[in-house]
């Protein structure tokens, strides 16, 4: 009787964790396995599909090698693609935090009893498929599509921007308009834990409006602004389809199309999966950094 | 009214064709001895991307090199003089929207077989999941180059002759195909060509006068108005076929670097869309000129906004047919269950009358000799703007051939097309 306590509590713990292990084992740690066994493993030789070999020892490196040899140099053509990749996300993701960020804060403070109401509404694009949303953008992007004529004036003056003609520009605010949703909800929820009385304090004190902003309510927020970052930055990085749907020129090819057009050629799988490998090796840098800005915000609210 | 969708149309296998074509001798050969697939694997792991293993080149079918398939002694040809059991399934695996609904409706009435159709976007879907095995298909609608794979593995069904009466209704080119002689294991489905289109509103001037109608990729003046098609050897071969090379399977170093520097130049110049929904964009004027397949210009009359007249639809392909030419198959697969039923209905595609009425709505020419095809227009398959996407039966001795190719050229072609693709 006496150790049942301690041993039940010592049994009890890891298994609410079980779930959480089981889904990532599941979704996470044996597909990745698949992926490394696709890209260091072999082609089928008829249908040139990939077979991955399951055994690290018999792994092959060439398809690694070959995607790592044309980023830089003379026959790095993958190399363009790839910073073009990191310009788009990191411009996307800056002007979804400029429209977010204030959006988010109104929400949080200044809505009032409309906030469920406005909370609702700045998830409901999330109940229109992604998908569907690219391609009304494309009707609406079209020669003589709604954008154009309203740009015109209805014919007054002769606007002739072709949109959808694999403009960066156009792809970036694609990225914008897909991805905003998401950000702005983890935005709101770290807005929302500030409490009023902080920034009151900081008001009391003397702190002007700005001056409040500056030094209270933008460093309490800082993690809630890399998290949503994080969470918009990060499927931007493997996005494709927003690219095929509003230029497919491959003039803006991002990695998200690398990565595409080699599962869809066979025997080039492998180097989609060295893509993927690469993406996850970039994207486990802003990751640490998200640790530690948790770990720090725990600190500050210690 | 066609119907909306016809994605990757037509049979072209989208992607990578010449890499799982160059090793299917081999497996042929390999297929009489009936290693599993397996085995074969596990002799050419490591064949990555750019790794050429076939050390000996082997016969690569063309027209000049015709190839026999050797009988499958797995799946032996079912006996003559069977009947579709009535109430059976037949089981059609095809491209969207690439097979007339009332032709599969009367088709069941007559025979009293259900039929269901699977659909796939690109034949490299379609390969592996038949080469899973499990999905039970009775018939499949390949282009010519898939074939060896197909034979290869052993996942088709030699024909027997004798439920295809019909095929005497076939244009006389396909009785004893190059690839496939005595068309063991195929029947032709649909002929096309790759040329040109354009919107007469959108591009103001005349394509097809201009002394070198490629050239239009090339210019400046419709940057950002114009798409090529999404697939490498399709969209290659036009390069080669706009220098004049119409040898579109050239291994030649100094012809793969001209093709190379031509496509980094039209990058720059152009920077054209790769797609394959031309028959959806140029209707909708998201561009104005796009390299197409003949059958899909004439769908795309039918994708027109309301009130767009077909009239600004035009298409271009060399008058004197030395252009880009190729057909899609119907093959019975020896997985399915319902080998007599799948006989039945490639005879039934092939009747005179059911060949036209399916040509009307899938906008692709079956090669009938009961279709005039200088009588298109008169007899309301085509308008009369669109009279150039007619396919002649003459266009297949002269025309250009997707083919496979050796390994190295092979090669160099993917990392060409995956440098086009990357946009660098």
């Amino acid at each position: 009787m006496p150790d049942r306590g301690p041993r039940g509590q010592r049994l009890f713990w890891p298994l609410l964790a079980l779930p959480g292990t089981v889904w990532i084992t599941l979704l996470f740690v044996a597909p990745l396995y698949v992926v490394l066994a696709v890209l260091f493993g072999g082609v089928d030789p008829i249908l040139r599909q990939p077979v991955p070999v399951w055994d690290p020892l018999q792994w092959n490196f060439s398809q690694f090698d070959y995607v790592l040899g044309h980023i830089v140099g003379p026959d790095g053509f993958f190399g363009p693609a790839l910073v073009r990749t990191a310009v788009y996300v990191a411009l996307a993701s800056g002007v979804c935090l400029l429209v977010a960020y204030p959006v988010a804060y109104y929400t949080a403070r200044f809505a009032g009893r409309y906030r469920g109401v406005l909370l609702a509404l700045l998830i409901a694009p999330f109940w229109i498929s992604y998908m569907m949303r690219m391609l009304a953008w494309v009707n609406l992007l079209q020669n003589d599509g709604l954008v154009n004529r309203v740009l015109s004036l209805g014919g007054l003056y002769d606007v002739h921007v072709d949109w959808l003609d694999g403009r960066p520009v156009t792809v970036v605010l694609g990225l914008v308009y897909g991805y905003v949703p998401y950000m702005v909800l983890p935005l709101f929820a770290g807005l929302d834990r500030i409490p009023a009385a902080v920034q009151e304090a900081a008001r009391d004190l003397g702190a002007g409006r700005f001056e409040t902003f500056r030094r209270v309510t933008w460093p309490m927020s800082r993690t809630a602004v890399v998290v949503s970052l994080l969470v918009t930055t990060l499927p931007m990085l493997g996005d494709y389809y927003t690219n095929d749907l509003l230029s497919a020129s491959p003039s803006t090819s991002m990695v998200g199309n690398l990565i595409n057009n080699s599962v869809l050629t066979p025997g080039q799988t492998g180097q989609a999966g060295a893509f993927v490998m690469l993406v996850l090796l970039v994207s486990i840098i802003p990751m640490l950094i998200y640790v530690r800005a948790t770990r720090s915000g725990v600190e500050v609210q210690s | 009214m066609p119907p909306v969708e016809h994605d990757s149309f037509g049979g072209r296998s989208l992607f990578g064709r010449p890499m799982q074509r160059r090793s299917f001798l081999k497996a042929v050969l390999a297929a009489g001895a009936a290693p599993g697939l397996a085995e074969l694997l596990a002799a050419c792991t490591g064949s990555g991307t750019g790794v050429a293993t076939t050390a000996a080149t082997p016969k690569i079918p063309s027209p000049s090199n015709p190839v026999r398939w050797p009988l499958s002694a797995k799946h032996p040809a079912i006996k003559a003089g069977l009947k579709p059991k009535p109430g059976s399934t037949l089981r059609i695996y095809n491209y969207a929207d690439y097979l007339g609904p009332q032709v599969i409706k009367s088709f069941e009435a007559k025979y009293g077989v259900n039929i269901t159709v699977s659909t796939f976007n690109d034949e490299d879907e379609a390969l592996t999941k038949i080469a899973s095995g499990g999905l039970g298909l009775d018939l499949y609608f390949p282009s010519y180059d898939s074939l060896g794979k197909l034979v290869g593995a052993e996942l088709v069904r030699p024909l027997n002759h004798a439920y295809i009466g019909n095929i005497a209704n076939v244009w006389p080119q396909f009785h004893n195909p190059w690839y496939d002689l005595g068309w063991r294991y195929s029947v032709p489905y649909s002929v096309y060509t790759t040329g040109i289109a354009w919107r007469t509103d959108m591009v103001k001037e005349d394509i097809a006068s201009r002394s070198n109608p490629y050239d239009v990729f090339w210019d400046p003046k419709y940057a950002g108005n114009l798409a090529v098609i999404d697939d490498w050897h399709t969209m290659m071969g036009m390069v080669l076929l706009r220098s004049g090379i119409h040898d579109i399977n050239t291994a030649k170093p100094a012809d793969i670097r001209l093709m190379h520097n031509q496509m980094m130049d039209m990058l720059s110049k152009t920077h054209p869309r790769v797609t394959i929904t031309m028959y959806n964009d140029l209707p909708a004027g998201q561009y104005g000129l796009a390299q197409m397949w003949s059958g899909d210009v004439v769908n795309a009359q039918y994708y027109l906004p309301k009130g767009q007249s077909a009239d600004v639809l035009r298409y271009w392909f060399p008058s004197d047919g030395r252009g880009m030419v190729d057909n899609d198959l119907m093959v019975v697969l020896a997985q399915g269950s319902n080998p007599v039923a799948a006989h039945y209905f490639i005879n039934y595609m092939l009747e005179s009358k059911i060949a036209a009425k399916n040509f009307g709505y899938i906008g692709y020419q079956p090669p009938q000799n009961s279709i005039n095809p200088d009588e298109l227009v008169r007899d309301g398959f085509l308008p009369a703007n669109l009279k150039t996407a007619t396919v002649l039966p003459h266009y297949f001795d002269v025309g250009s051939r997707l083919l496979q190719l050796p390994p190295k050229a092979d090669l160099a072609y993917h990392q060409i097309w995956q440098e086009f693709k990357a946009g660098a």
